[in-house]
């Protein structure tokens, strides 16, 4: 806990602000956010950091395996070999430099800068695989970054979606009662009974077809939003209807404050802790949701990549086998995201719930 | 009590009716019909497609078909038939249910028997090494994907030939003897329930610990240390049997969720559950199994909340149902 | 040791039916050094007709042969069945008059030993076997042939071989049934109102049912839920090779031979060979994969391309044999929409092209087809989503179709510079600058491309596609559907430029199964399904050399009437071809005459006469 006690005037600290030096003073928590935050900055400069672009094939070099960049800082021109469909060999004595703010494919930096200079690259005939290639020829390290775009933000716009319903929809029932309060409850208890993953099965096929994959994404954030909401919404109205009775809240209304001004101003802020951390471990679940979809054949779809279908498309043995880097760059991505988030929820709830915390004890 | 339950159980009423009109609705948004499959076939003409339409009752608006349906509910306990099949639709769904509730409570046992004592563990030496590597390692288990930790044990499987590559039972099966039977089921069932078991571990766990931390700050455990009675004992006479109280109705909720929570692991072992054989039906629009599927589900889970309830009143004696 | 011990076991655990089973599983244990051999009697009398199989090499009775199967039958009743899975396992429990034999793709005789056709060509005459019993040990006649008829032909159950046992009179333009019937208890007589190509192959589509189990209940009402899921295994009764032993749903199928069966080997012994056949369920390719890798399947049906070398590898370790089929019957291609929207369209005035008016101003330009063609790098399909395991195929007559396959049909191929050539002969050029052509009027020629999202291949092709047609300037946006919202934008509304599909194998595979795709007013007229009269010129003589397929019985007019046909359909490239898969299937060394054909049932066609090979059990 932070200690001000020991200064000759007390300064009260605002909650937030205390909150803040203990997720400060929480190392784990520090590192989970620092990875967070490189991983969002690598989703919207994807086009800048990847060498190639989303779709950008190459014919010659399908199935290509990792190519290492030696210690001078050169790759190894490669070519097919008649040893086998898709296997390769170095060209002796061809190599290429890797070479930085290389020109290529052109491309708007965060939808709207034009540019055509990439992070590094190396000129053709080498090509710089530094996770592989898949079935096409593409690149996997740049398809990894372009797929961070749907999966990392999934996540981000799904919360904002269930969670302003979740808000809403249980704030007005807990803080109105009577007929709204049933209404809303009953519905929510009905998204309740229906198991989450028909939910979402039956949902995802009642979209129309005629989607783009940037449509297909955004039913996807929906249909997993839509599943999210109720059982927030549930935990909010039981905050709201025992804040409801707070003697501040009775004061703002004996003042004469409007209900709707009451509820924003005065209860939806208190949920606020509980909401922040409720929402930065949801995250995960919209992640694993766009993989579980993708699994089943219902995500983003190609040509455009997310980490479910990448993961989805290399899900056997014989890619694991044959071409192991198909499955474990999405799969690694996917792993460190989640798990960054759990960590970093984890010291979020530490922070602004010191009687949980692991050595605040009292 | 027991208005209490029939109280709960007439509550259920609308719910379910709620569920299989939601359910209809969104089976009838989706494009096309089950009749779609045989689109494909070169050998079925339009006028047979408009004869099985009939049989069907697919020829009819959406809102007359759900009404005889519900009829046929109400009045004759009628659930429909499987288009696919010809059969009624719980002769069809009564074989993958029995397999997928022992792999999900198989899938519990592992949850439940790895959370408690890691739970207590955590909590005993919160703040040290073992309490984060814990953590970390129950996140760990949480973020891998079950759809590549399935496939990874397949291979293990494989590789080490300790354990069979999916599926329920051998071959023989039905040839052995009770206790060999019994092992064979029970051989098979170790992968998938791990892959089930394994994900909701980091939250049953850190449930457990909260709660044992919340036992461990009350007075009578200082009095009971202050007693001199050795730290494991206060953990597992005192502590223990007080921080499961909440965790009871928790335990409740899982039942509810047992039929969605092993869609995954039984995909990836070829688990002959209610999971694939849903999906299925989804995909084909076999509308009144879907129908089924769903309400039993919702069913159980409905029943999952009162049983909550319920275990909560008889672990804690100041809860009342009147 | 441990499997000899399970076989013991197997053999010497009591029957249901003790009459058929008991006697047909007498135990010989002959020891020898500890490992015990069992051996099956056959106690049943044969039937005066036997049927003498063909096959590589006579077998040894015994041994099971347990394959992989991706689906898990429904019922079995193979009247109503109207999926694979059903199927193929209601094709080995239930025999027909005659069947094609896949390895050759001839006409081959079942319940009939012999068939004559009258010298109209309009009747066709089945002497039926004598002797022949199904599996309770009844007579097999004419008139459960009949009943079989009966039930197929019931307009109330809507069965799906009903539509194949009628052909249009020419006269009234109207389906006329074929007319049927039983002179006496061994001839069986259908007639058509015309000659007819297909009649032998429609006729074959009826498994024969056991009339005096089934006909109480047709005539009640209950014959489309008999013989489902819950029937108990040995209460069905089968007139072919097999009956069932045990059924576990989405586990697996266990068969058994039929004891009554008249099929027998060169040697005179009453086939199948073997003791037991199972179908293990493993939807997942990777868990059958396992499973055959471990040991616990003995063949497998259906193997991704990718797990090919992987098989070829392991062969000599795992003692199992990559058999390889040939060329894929199945096909793919791709196809614009050219549809008129029909009457009561939502956003369309009838008659008014489905794409609207500037897309179907370029995709009803021949060239502007031709060129797609063109645009397509086949090797580079070849070697990316078949990784190297396809051919070129330009019909639905693949070249692994011995009997109908004709390498004068061919296509244009992959030829990028002949492709812009066409485009700019249809005056499109690139005015932006953007990559993209734009017509003459100034708009980007730019479409949507769907394929199902349920075929990994298939996606992959798309990818590979949509890129090939970006590099001659045309836009492609590829949008995989689920496959019932393809069918249904394919069939019911039109709604939709282009797809990528694939067509599986009618059986028998010959042209005269096509009407429906090639015949104008056909369902499966892609491009431009159920036109009333034929569009253009060349659909209406599509049609009158579909007729001739079809209604004319010499096989040479038939095959020049289908390499007509094919080069009308690829010289105006309404079908654009893409590759087709090599089939290879990995079965364990020890089992003999294993002969994998590529149709569907690839290694089961022939598992009657399947067996294990002495000392290798």
């Amino acid at each position: 806990m932070t200690d001000a006690r020991g200064g000759p005037a007390p300064v009260p600290q605002s909650p937030a602000r205390r909150a803040w030096s203990a997720l400060r003073a929480n190392r784990v928590g520090t590192v989970a956010a620092t990875v967070l935050v490189v991983l969002y900055a690598c989703a919207a400069l994807a086009p800048f950091l990847a060498p190639y672009g989303e779709g950008e094939m190459d014919r010659v070099r399908f199935f290509h395996p990792p190519t290492p960049v030696r210690w001078d800082g050169r790759v190894d021109v490669t070519r097919p070999t008649a040893a086998g469909v898709n296997r390769y060999e170095a060209v002796p004595g061809a190599s290429a430099p890797v070479r930085w703010f290389v020109r290529g494919a052109p491309y708007r930096l965060l939808g709207v800068i034009p540019a055509d200079r990439h992070l590094f690259g190396v000129d053709a005939p080498a090509r710089l695989y530094l996770f592989g290639a898949d079935s096409m020829g593409r690149d996997v390290f740049s398809r990894l970054l372009y797929g961070a775009q749907v999966s990392l933000t999934v996540g981000l716009v799904g919360i904002l979606i269930s969670f302003t319903l979740g808000l809403v929809l249980g704030g007005v029932a807990g803080y109105l009662g009577g007929w709204v309060d049933t209404l809303v409850m009953r519905g929510a208890e009905l998204f309740l009974s229906v198991p989450a993953l028909y939910l979402v099965v039956a949902l995802r096929a009642a979209f129309p077809a005629h989607l783009s994959s940037r449509q297909v994404y955004v039913a996807i954030v929906v249909v997993l939003a839509f599943v999210g909401w109720a059982s927030l919404a549930r935990v909010v109205r039981g905050m709201v209807l025992s804040l409801r009775r707070a003697e501040y809240v009775l004061a703002a209304e004996a003042l004469g404050m409007s209900r709707a001004r009451v509820l924003v101003r005065h209860i939806l802020p208190n949920t606020a802790s509980f909401v922040i951390v409720a929402a930065t471990v949801a995250v995960p679940g919209y992640i694993l949701g766009e993989v579980f979809l993708s699994f089943l054949g219902m995500g983003v779809q190609e040509p455009a990549a997310s980490w479910g279908n990448m993961l989805g498309a290399a899900r056997s043995v014989s890619v694991l086998r044959d071409h192991p880097w198909l499955l474990f760059a999405p799969g690694a991505a996917i792993f460190v995201t989640v798990m960054t988030f759990h960590v970093f929820g984890d010291a979020l709830r530490d922070a602004l719930d010191p009687r949980q915390g692991p050595g605040g004890r009292a | 009590m027991r208005t209490f339950v029939l109280r709960r159980l007439l509550e259920a009423v609308p719910v379910l009716f709620g569920v299989s009109a939601l359910t209809f609705l969104l089976l009838q948004l989706a494009p096309g019909n089950f009749l779609d499959a045989f689109l494909e076939n070169p050998s079925v003409s339009q006028a047979q497609l408009a004869q099985m339409s009939r049989n069907f009752g697919l020829d009819r608006p959406w809102y007359v078909q759900y009404a005889l349906y519900v009829k046929n509910v109400v009045l004759h306990l009628d659930f429909g038939q499987s288009f696919s099949y010809h059969q009624p639709v719980f002769t069809v769904l009564r074989r993958g249910m029995g397999n997928t509730l022992l792999l999900a409570l198989a899938g519990a046992c592992v949850t439940w028997g790895l959370a408690l004592p890691f739970g207590l563990l955590a909590a005993a030496r919160r703040g040290t090494w073992v309490d984060r590597t814990l953590s970390l390692g129950s996140f760990a288990l949480l973020s891998l994907p079950e759809v590549l930790s399935g496939l990874l044990l397949l291979l293990f499987a494989w590789r080490t030939g300790w354990f069979p590559i999916g599926g329920m039972h051998d071959l023989d099966h039905d040839r052995m003897a009770f206790v060999p039977r019994v092992l064979d089921t029970l051989h098979h069932l170790v992968l998938p329930a791990l892959v089930v078991g394994l994900v909701p571990l980091a939250s049953r766990m850190r449930q457990m610990r909260a709660s044992v931390l919340d036992v461990l700050r009350l007075d009578w455990v200082t009095t009971a240390r202050a007693k001199g009675l050795p730290e494991r004992d206060v953990l597992v006479r005192h502590v223990l049997p007080n921080a499961l109280n909440p965790l009871i109705t928790l335990f409740g909720f899982t039942l509810g969720s047992l039929l969605s929570g092993s869609f995954v692991a039984e995909t990836v072992f070829a688990w002959p559950g209610l999971g694939s054989l849903t999906l299925e039906a989804i995909q084909r629009q076999d509308q009144y199994l879907v129908m089924g599927a769903v309400l039993m589900a919702s069913a159980l889970l409905v029943a999952g909340n009162l049983v909550a309830d319920l275990l909560l009143a008889l672990a804690d004696p100041r809860v009342r149902h009147d | 040791m441990v499997r000899g011990a399970r076989e013991v076991l197997m053999r010497v655990r009591p029957k249901f039916d003790s009459r058929i089973c008991a006697a047909a599983l007498l135990l010989v244990l002959a020891g020898c050094g500890g490992a015990k051999v069992a051996r099956r009697v056959d106690v049943h009398p044969l039937p005066p007709d036997t049927l003498t199989m063909r096959m590589h090499e006579p077998g040894e009775y015994g041994g099971r042969f347990v394959v992989g199967a991706t689906a898990s039958p429904k019922h079995f009743n193979p009247i109503m069945a109207s999926e694979r899975p059903t199927n193929d396992v209601c094709n080995l429990l239930y025999t027909s008059l005659t069947d094609v034999d896949y390895g050759t793709l001839e006409d081959t005789p079942l319940f009939a030993k012999s068939w004559e056709w009258s010298a109209d060509a309009c009747t066709l005459t089945f002497h039926l076997r004598r002797g022949a019993c199904f599996s309770d040990g009844h007579p097999m006649s004419s008139t459960d042939v009949q009943f079989s008829f009966d039930v197929a032909m019931d307009d109330s159950l809507g069965t799906s071989m009903s539509e194949g046992l009628s052909i249009t009179d020419p006269r009234t333009g109207e389906r006329a049934r074929f007319a049927y019937s039983a002179p006496d208890s061994y001839t069986f007589r259908v007639v058509t109102v015309r000659p007819y190509a297909m009649l032998l192959s429609a006729t074959s589509t009826v498994r024969i049912l056991p009339r005096h189990v089934l006909e109480r209940v047709w005539r009640a009402g209950g014959f489309a839920s008999a013989y489902g899921v819950d029937t108990p295994p040995e209460s069905l009764v089968t007139s072919g090779p097999w009956v069932l032993r045990e059924f576990r749903a989405d586990e697996k199928v266990v068969l058994g031979p039929n004891p009554w069966w008249f099929g027998v080997d060169a040697r005179g012994r009453r086939l199948p060979y073997l003791d037991e056949l199972v179908f293990v369920l493993a939807k997942d390719q990777d868990v059958a994969a396992l499973k055959f890798q471990a040991g616990e399947l003995d063949g497998l049906d259906n193997v991704r391309p990718e797990d090919y070398a992987a098989y070829a590898a392991g062969q000599a370790k795992g003692r199992y044999t990559l058999y390889d089929g040939g060329p894929s019957f199945n096909t793919s291609f791709l196809w614009f929409n050219l549809n008129p929207a029909p009457e009561g369209s939502a956003n369309h005035r009838a008659g008014e092209p489905m794409v609207g008016a500037v897309k179907y101003a370029w995709f009803s330009q021949r060239d502007f087809r031709r060129a797609v063609s063109k645009a397509i790098d086949r090797e580079a399909l070849i070697r990316g989503p078949f990784r190297g395991e396809g051919v070129k195929n330009w019909s639905t007559m693949s070249p692994g179709n011995k009997r109908w396959y004709d390498p004068a049909i061919t296509g244009l191929d992959f030829d990028p510079e002949g492709a812009k050539a066409l485009l700019a002969g249809l005056g499109w050029k690139d005015t932006n600058g953007d990559g993209f052509l734009e017509d003459r009027d100034g708009r980007t020629i730019a479409f949507t491309m769907h394929t199902n999202s349920d075929n990994t291949m298939r996606k992959e092709m798309l990818t590979l596609v949509r890129d090939d047609l970006a590099k001659v300037g045309l836009r492609v946006d590829a949008a995989p559907l689920e496959f019932n919202t393809l069918t249904s934008h394919m069939r019911g509304d039109l709604d939709y430029d282009a797809i990528l599909l694939g067509q599986g194998s009618a059986v028998p595979a010959e042209p005269g199964m096509g009407q429906n795709t090639w015949r104008s007013s056909g369902l499966l007229h892609y491009w431009h399904i159920r036109q009333e009269k034929p569009a253009t010129p060349e659909e209406a003589r599509v049609d009158a050399l579909m007729d001739r397929i079809v209604y004319t019985t010499d096989e040479a007019a038939r095959k020049a009437a289908w390499r007509e046909l094919m080069g009308i359909v690829n010289d105006q490239c309404w079908i654009v071809w893409l590759p087709t898969q090599i089939i290879r299937l990995p079965v364990r060394s020890r089992f003999g005459n294993v002969q994998p054909s590529p149709m569907p049932h690839r290694i089961l066609w022939n598992v009657d006469r399947i067996f294990v090979k002495p000392g290798r059990g």
